[in-house]
């Protein structure tokens, strides 16, 4: 559907959100304490693995100085997280909305919408708590939350690209949600959270790791926050070229779909 | 957009435009539904096309009630929902021009897991509402759906029943011009029906536009300004209620008796081609108690007929004969017929009570040794509570009642219906 249509039903776009969230962290401030333990636990396990059992060291911030490898972590992974689950939320929410979709008609891409919106509250507790911590450990991060941001935005559209897209496929094909599982997997491990693409020692793999769609921005969060340094214009290119391809065929797919989900669900 | 009007200047006075719409659903022999096995069918999924909707052209006028009849699977929701811009219309084009609400059969889109209260939130939200508007509306759609007790309970625990009913209280308030209704009539309790029927008269007389599908045809012929008839998905007639009923009616029966060879015996010529039940020469469906009513009998002959003998049995729908009055017994036999004609039966007074009743009708020669034609359920009829109040047997007999005896009280008890157990008691 038109932009216009989905402005005008930003009303119903923000009750679905509040629905999502609320359905998320049902029980209030515990629930929101909770979606915290996830990346959490997730930076005690990989900083147990880095540290302790592979013995590498933890990469040194250029220039904020910074040497603590959780930071590094939390750096790279909220923003990947942000993007992974709300993709694997996504999946299922047109096939979840059927019984809206078979009665009323509104713009269905208000249903993965929803689900990014909630994500992106969540995302921007988990970077305040991480502020909090960066400014622990001595790192004025508060000036580069700017840049931050415009990269958050950039990581929203290629999210909700991917998101439209596998929402949609989801309707005909009943296993894409398994298969996003596999791919959600190999891009975590291609982005380097847990790992350093400097210390890689072949060539071709740290261009890999680090020009790949999510290892760029995963890159360019890094440089942001933990290096506090700003990524170069040519890391900004490759992230708003994967962004702006992204939304495109995403939304494409969606609005040429979407039409038939009423008789296909 | 599905519920503001794309303010075509063109179309003044028109609240809905149909035109040419055609809409056909893929019918799979085999589909895939893994894009595994996608792949192993070589990328494409075997179907046959199934045409829903053929050709679909006409035009509401602001402030019309139109009545959409046909028989299961003609395609009238299918026509529904594509006017509601749910299902996308494979050709031609539905064009809205006011603000438009849609319920669908079974009720609306709601969320399961949800409240009733935030359903109303949501569904208000996708019919058009800003918040602050729903806020204000919230106790009356609550008050009308009479579900306060239940409201804040998940939809998932609702009946259908209660559904339909949070559904039609929210979307007949949140204002439309233009309401598109699928059954809703079939589910709920007959006082909640009632004050539907009274939210229509109210929408019509406010100038607003309705369009209704249903099986009820009797509502749209009390109701509806004009009846859309649909067959195999096309427009088979469309003009006034009175009219395409008829038509409709008569088309059911004969398809009824040709699939039922038992429906309709007798050689000929002579057969029974209608019968209308008439209220001050208005034909109805609905009769009450105490009306003076007329049968008429339409008949039709290619050759003339002598000293033909018409009787009609009136049956309750479970079977049980009530009367069955012939020409014969009433010394109204004509000497001859021929072409086509109809016969009245008049009775005043009506004495039936409240039910549903069937009409069967004979014709036979003056000695009843050849039947010309016999026609089972003719025709079905309801009667409502009209002058008694009796509601056990099939007639009232008008009985008058009166008491002796010294220690009878001449005062009589008079207390509404329905009773309570503290009625009963020893004085
Ligand atoms: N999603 C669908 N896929 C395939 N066939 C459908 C679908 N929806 C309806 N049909 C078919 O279209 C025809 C018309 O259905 P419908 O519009 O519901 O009829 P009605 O409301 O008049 O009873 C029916 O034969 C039905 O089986
Ligand atoms: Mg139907």
């Amino acid at each position: 559907m038109s932009l216009r249509t989905a402005v005008a039903h930003r009303n119903l776009l923000y009750l679905l959100s509040l629905k999502e969230l609320r359905t998320r962290y049902r029980k209030s401030v515990l629930g929101w304490a909770w979606s915290l333990l996830n990346p959490l636990s997730q930076m005690v396990i990989f900083t147990v693995v880095f540290l302790y059992i592979f013995l590498r060291e933890p990469p040194i911030g250029d220039p904020s100085g910074l040497e603590v490898f959780p930071l590094y972590f939390l750096a790279g992974m909220l923003p990947f997280q942000y993007f992974s689950i709300s993709v694997t939320a996504s999946i299922g929410s047109v096939q979840e909305g059927s019984n809206l979709i078979k009665k009323v008609a509104f713009p269905h891409e208000h249903l993965v919408l929803s689900i990014v919106i909630a994500q992106f509250a969540t995302l921007l507790i988990e970077l305040l708590v991480l502020s909090v911590a960066f400014l622990i450990f001595g790192h004025m991060v508060l000036p580069w939350l700017a840049p931050m941001m415009l990269l958050l935005v950039l990581i929203t559209m290629f999210t909700i690209g991917v998101a439209l897209l596998l929402s949609a496929a989801n309707v005909f094909f009943h296993d894409i949600n398994y298969l996003w599982t596999i791919v959600a997997q190999l891009l975590f491990y291609s982005s380097p959270i847990i790992f350093v693409t400097e210390e890689i020692p072949f060539a071709w793999l740290r261009l890999i790791t680090s020009l790949g769609p999510t290892g760029s921005f995963v890159r360019a969060s890094q440089e942001i926050l933990y290096d506090g340094q700003w990524p170069s214009i040519e890391r900004w290119a490759l992230v708003a070229m994967y962004s702006i391809t992204s939304l495109l065929a995403g939304a494409w797919v969606f609005n040429r779909l979407s039409p038939r989900f009423a008789e296909e669900l | 957009m599905s519920w503001l009007g794309h303010g075509n200047p063109d179309d003044h006075g028109i609240a809905l435009r149909v035109d040419d719409v055609t809409k056909t659903f893929k019918v799979y022999d085999e589909r895939a539904t893994s894009l595994k096995q996608f792949i192993a069918m070589g990328g494409r999924n075997k179907y046959e096309e199934f045409e829903a909707l053929r050709n679909v052209s006409f035009e509401v006028p602001v402030g019309e009630a139109v009545g959409i009849i046909g028989h299961n699977g003609s395609g009238k929701s299918t026509l529904l929902k594509c006017m509601a811009k749910i299902l996308t219309p494979n050709a031609g084009s539905i064009t809205i021009n006011k603000r438009m609400a849609a319920l669908l059969e079974l009720g609306a889109g709601f969320h399961p897991e949800l409240s009733g209260r935030d359903n109303v939130f949501l569904n208000a939200a996708i019919l058009g509402m800003s918040r602050p508007d729903i806020a204000r509306r919230f106790d009356d759609i609550v008050a009308f759906s009479e579900l306060e007790r239940f409201i804040d309970t998940p939809v998932k625990t609702y009946s259908s029943g209660m559904y339909v009913r949070l559904a039609f209280a929210v979307a007949i308030n949140v204002d439309p011009d233009l309401l598109l209704i699928d059954e809703i009539l079939a589910v709920g309790d007959v006082t909640f029906q009632q004050k539907c029927m009274e939210k229509f008269v109210q929408f019509r007389n406010e100038g607003r536009t309705l369009v209704l599908v249903t099986h009820d045809t009797s509502s749209v012929r009390n109701f509806c300004d004009r009846a859309i008839w649909i067959d195999h998905g096309e427009v088979k007639a469309d003009g006034s209620p009175a009219d395409v009923i008829d038509e409709y009616t008569e088309t059911m029966l004969e398809a009824q008796a040709a699939a039922d060879g038992s429906m309709r015996r007798g050689d000929g010529p002579l057969r029974v081609t209608k019968v209308d039940v008439l209220v001050s020469d208005t034909r109805m469906d609905r009769v009450r108690t105490g009306d003076d009513v007329t049968f008429r009998v339409h008949f039709e002959t290619p050759e003339p007929v002598a000293n033909p003998v018409f009787s009609l049995s009136i049956a309750s729908l479970t079977g049980i004969p009530v009367t069955a009055p012939s020409s014969r017994d009433a010394r109204a036999v004509p000497v001859s017929v021929d072409g086509k004609g109809h016969v009245d039966i008049a009775v005043r007074d009506l004495s039936l009570i409240p039910g549903s009743y069937t009409i069967h009708t004979e014709v036979s020669g003056w000695s009843r040794q050849h039947l010309y034609d016999h026609l089972q359920h003719a025709r079905t009829f309801d009667v409502l509570a009209g002058d008694s109040s009796e509601i056990d047997g099939l007639v009232t007999l008008r009985p008058t009642w009166t008491w002796s005896g010294d220690g009878v009280s001449s005062e009589i008890y008079d207390r509404a219906l329905p009773p309570s157990p503290d009625d009963d008691g020893i004085t």
